[in-house]
């Protein structure tokens, strides 16, 4: 692999794809966009599919380095990549492949955002079931990539569930796509699944089809509270019991509460928060089913922002407390009391600070740790709180470090073990990546 | 490109030591697990679709282990292997290689764990999909994916097809209902791939497993999401003069922004012969009719009935009817699942195809399967997953009409095509199989197609594994067989 400082002798190559205009060989302006410290020897802005090709066809030939980038929201997770010879932006992939209003499909590209998709899909009473954190900034590239999801995922289903066909180039250069634009369809491999969540290390993703969902009328979110997560979890167990069907099941600890609304008083709650959608009559049976433990209801612009607010609950943290430890765990629903209380023993051991959100229908929950008052602040603490949380990692369980101080990166692992086999993912990335040019080292080879 | 194709065509398809991986293969299995006799073998030689092919040798595993050393020995002999459920398939996926190795998992049919807590039910392959939904009743749960064919099929079979049903236009089809699986990989390795957590870090290698026809891994263990039974249940029926009328239903209900559970079309000519099988109490007269389903909380269920209704009178449905009792929607839904078995009795050999069109396109496309039908003189019924768009034309004809069957190839060619044209899929629950394998490259690039090559190769690289499925071949051999020949499915009306 060729050295990051030779890398601009290839720029007229890129200038010649791209056009001079979109590509970047400033040294400072490069900084700008460095990924986890590790500045760009180069940055393209391809305007098409061909130019994406003809760019990692080039850069697999000279074992070239390549990182996918979108709105850079989640650009730096993952682990240290040694060097970044071309910084890829697909933010010019933004055209609508296709937009069926009537049959509840968009086909968008890579580059679009997240708000920008659903503002489009608004004006038609659509909407657009991805909520990430950040969404003016986050891509539907990146969405996919990264495959993030928010609250919305306990009603809507995930990234898997309704994503229906990409078109993308492998780190090879091929340009190829699976599934289709129509909501049912089995033809050829699902290569969707496959795209969705891999970080970018198996190919760009240059556009993908969707489906959408009609818009619901109106909602409500009821705020129910509790003196421990135990109880705010056996209330969790009796709605995922009972008929309701909420869109939002999030549970929030007290010191997330803190974080998400300052200056709320630091009280010892925690709450769970369910967002229903329906008519007044559907909302009043929410009401009755529910009881008494629901001590606030919000609705309309208070709610709205509400849930905004929860999406951004990692970066609103993170900048918070900026030597912090954002973690993103999935696991199986009867393991989120048991990881809870894992959480908790750990944090106490280390004197760290925690808050945690999370769907807990699904099961995926969001912490973040910071050293308490009286808690040193030393990489030893850090690394200790890490291992602490992954030595005790149940089955099934699997959980990524999203965000730590950057002096504790060399020795905390983003990403940590994974239930699924690691040799079939290396043969899948083998056949997509051969020469590992896409993301290298940053995920899980 | 021209590398793979080569590699795919060089590879062994019979046993050359057949008698030695016999004797092999009851050693691993079991003295009465392997069949080898002509006689036995005619049993295992075709699905519910049109092609045959007959096996050299039939073994049925009773656990992981024993599927993972069958693996490693029809490796190292080079046999091909398709693994098999109850073959209720359309498609040929599950139609072996000729003189190549069935491993048959019927005798791995057991529930291995039911998870209340975590709504998750463990599973070997051979356990049928309605025994799942059956056995977790008291429970107030089931599984949701309902393929026609629900009380014959396998759920293992259910991953390698992706299968549908009906109730997919709400919960999705197989692969949204499956969050780990236990596959013996090609080499005879046993991996994992997910659990029960909903979703995992790193590739979601179970999402890509389901749905690749069994030519990537065979899955011995699966763990699937068991969904709670919904509080209310309301099944209308609307009756049209048209199909045209009923067609434009649909996606008016789409774009009303209510999701029914299943939202079905029969016409008028498929309504005749449901009806005079098995007395569902449609209307003889009708040009077709919607079968509605819907579900939820009892409140929304209500309310969104109302509204139903009112998109039907609004489209010039002639009247809607509604399920008063389990006993009335049981009939409606026995006439729909009661279809294919009633075409026994008009025809002796039917042929359908599962092409799927944006649902803004169902009015058009029922008028071109009727050009088409008029076209080649044929006749065909539709019977289908309206909400979806997902179309399956029957195409009736007799198989000893050697002219009439060219013809309805061409006519269902013409559909697919049609499919391709507006945006759809040649296939939305039956999978490619061998059937539609030369239509792949109408849907997909030579590139697209590589890059789906090649990761096949990554796993089964020699092509041991159920060869011939999915990718377009150079030659095609076609053996043509009725429907009518699988006893288990003329019983359970697929």
């Amino acid at each position: 692999m060729s050295t990051a400082t030779t890398t601009p002798r290839f720029a007229p190559v890129f200038r010649a794809i791209c056009g001079a205009k979109y590509v970047m060989e400033d040294p400072a302006e490069l900084r700008a966009w460095n990924v986890l410290g590790v500045a760009p020897a180069i940055a393209v802005t391809p305007a098409s599919v061909d130019e994406v090709a003809n760019i990692l066809r080039f850069a697999n030939e000279h074992g070239l380095s390549v990182v996918p980038a979108g709105g850079f929201t989640q650009q730096q997770v993952g682990n240290l990549p040694q060097q970044v010879d071309v910084l890829l932006f697909t933010t010019r992939l933004t055209a609508v492949e296709h937009y069926d209003a009537g049959d509840l499909t968009v086909g968008i590209g890579a580059g679009c955002t997240v708000a920008q998709l659903s503002a489009m899909v608004a004006e038609n009473g659509l909407f657009f079931a991805g909520d990430p954190a950040q969404p003016e900034r986050c891509t539907i590239g990146g969405l996919l990539a990264t495959g993030l999801y928010g609250p919305l995922r306990h009603g809507y289903g995930g990234l898997r569930d309704y994503c229906l066909g990409v078109r993308f180039v492998t780190g090879d250069g091929r340009k190829a796509k699976g599934g289709g634009r129509v909501v049912k369809n089995v033809a050829g491999y699902d290569m969707m699944k496959l795209f969705i969540g891999s970080q970018g290390t198996l190919g760009i993703v240059t556009s993908a089809s969707f489906k959408l969902f009609p818009a619901p009328r109106q909602t409500r979110t009821f705020v129910a509270v509790f003196s421990s997560a135990a109880e705010a979890l056996e209330f969790r167990n009796r709605v995922l019991r009972s008929p309701l069907d909420p869109v939002c099941l999030e549970l929030v600890s007290p010191q997330a509460h803190e974080l998400l609304v300052p200056g709320s008083p630091a009280g010892a709650w925690w709450s769970i928060c369910l967002r229903a959608a329906g008519s007044d009559a559907v909302l009043a049976r929410y009401r009755t089913e529910l009881g008494s433990a629901v001590v606030r209801e919000m609705e309309g612009a208070n709610e709205q922002g509400f849930w905004r607010t929860l999406e951004d609950f990692s970066p609103i943290a993170a900048e918070r407390h900026p030597r912090s430890l954002s973690i993103s765990m999935t696991l199986p629903v009867s393991d989120v009391q048991p990881v809870l209380s894992q959480v908790s023993a750990v944090a106490e051991s280390n004197r760290f600070s925690f808050a945690a959100i999370g769907r807990v229908g699904i099961a995926h929950l969001l912490v973040s740790l910071w050293p308490g008052p009286d808690a040193e602040d030393s990489l030893v603490n850090f690394v200790d709180t890490v291992s602490g949380l992954r030595n005790r990692l149940l089955r099934d369980v699997s959980m990524a470090v999203l965000h730590c101080p950057s002096e504790t990166r060399h020795h905390i692992s983003a990403w940590g073990p994974m239930p699924t086999d690691l040799e079939s993912m290396r043969a899948v990335k083998m056949a997509l990546d051969p020469k590992d040019i896409l993301n290298s080292g940053r995920f899980l080879f | 490109m021209v590398q793979l194709w080569r590699r795919s065509k060089a590879v062994l398809h019979l046993a050359v030591n057949l008698p030695g991986v016999v004797d092999h293969l009851r050693k691993i299995a079991g003295r009465d697990a392997v069949l080898d006799r002509p006689e036995d073998l005619m049993l295992y030689e075709y699905d519910a679709g049109i092609r045959k092919s007959t096996p050299g040798a039939v073994v049925f595993p009773q656990n992981t282990e024993q599927v993972s050393q069958i693996m490693r020995l029809a490796t190292a002999e080079n046999v091909a292997v398709v693994a098999r459920g109850a073959a209720t398939g359309l498609s040929g996926g599950s139609i072996p290689t000729k003189g190549g190795l069935v491993i048959a998992f019927s005798r791995m049919n057991r529930i291995l764990e039911v998870d209340v807590e975590n709504q998750r039910a463990v599973v070997q392959p051979g356990v049928v999909n309605l025994q799942l939904s059956e056995h977790v009743a008291h429970l107030g749960l089931y599984f949701a994916p309902d393929p026609s064919s629900q009380k014959a099929c396998t759920i293992g079979g259910n991953v390698a097809e992706n299968s549908g049903g009906p109730h997919t236009l709400m919960h999705g089809v197989t692969v949204n209902h499956v969050t780990g699986v236990e596959v013996v990989l090609p080499s005879g390795e046993i991996v994992h791939f997910g659990g029960k957590a909903a979703e995992s870090y790193g590739y979601d290698m179970t999402g890509f497993l389901v749905g690749s026809e069994g030519t990537v891994g065979i899955t011995t263990a699966i763990t699937v999401k068991l969904l709670r039974k919904p509080e209310k249940i309301a099944t209308l029926l609307g009756v049209f003069e048209s199909v045209d009328d009923a067609a434009l239903t649909v996606s008016a209900i789409t774009a009303a922004g209510i999701t029914p559970a299943a939202l079905e079309m029969l016409d008028g000519w498929t309504l005749h012969t449901v009806e005079a099988f098995c007395h569902a109490g449609y209307p003889l007269d009708a040009g077709a009719v919607l079968l509605i389903e819907l579900e939820g909380l009892r409140e929304a269920v209500e309310e969104q009935a109302i509204a139903v209704r009112e998109v039907c009178l609004r489209q010039k449905a002639r009247e809607v009817r509604r399920a008063k009792d389990e006993e009335e929607r049981a009939l409606l839904w026995k006439g729909r699942k009661m279809a294919f078995a009633a075409l026994g009795r008009v025809t002796p050999s039917y042929y359908t195809q599962d092409g799927v069109v944006p649902r803004s396109q169902i009015p058009a496309v029922m008028r071109h399967i009727g050009n088409v039908a008029k076209k080649y003189d044929l006749i065909i019924g539709n019977i289908f997953h309206a909400g979806d768009g997902n179309l399956h034309p029957l195409i009736l004809f007799d198989m000893r009409n050697a002219e009439q069957f060219e013809r309805v190839l061409s006519a269902s060619t013409e559909i697919l095509e049609f499919c391709i044209q507006c945006g759809g899929s040649i296939t939305g629950e039956h999978g490619v199989g061998m059937e539609k394998r030369d239509l792949m490259s109408r849907l997909f690039t030579e590139e697209d197609l590589d890059v789906m090559i090649g990761l096949r190769n990554a796993f089964n690289g020699a092509g041991v594994l159920n060869p011939q499925k999915i990718f377009p071949t150079p030659r095609m051999c076609r053996e043509i067989s009725g429907p009518s020949q699988n006893p288990v499915l003329m019983q359970e009306g697929l």
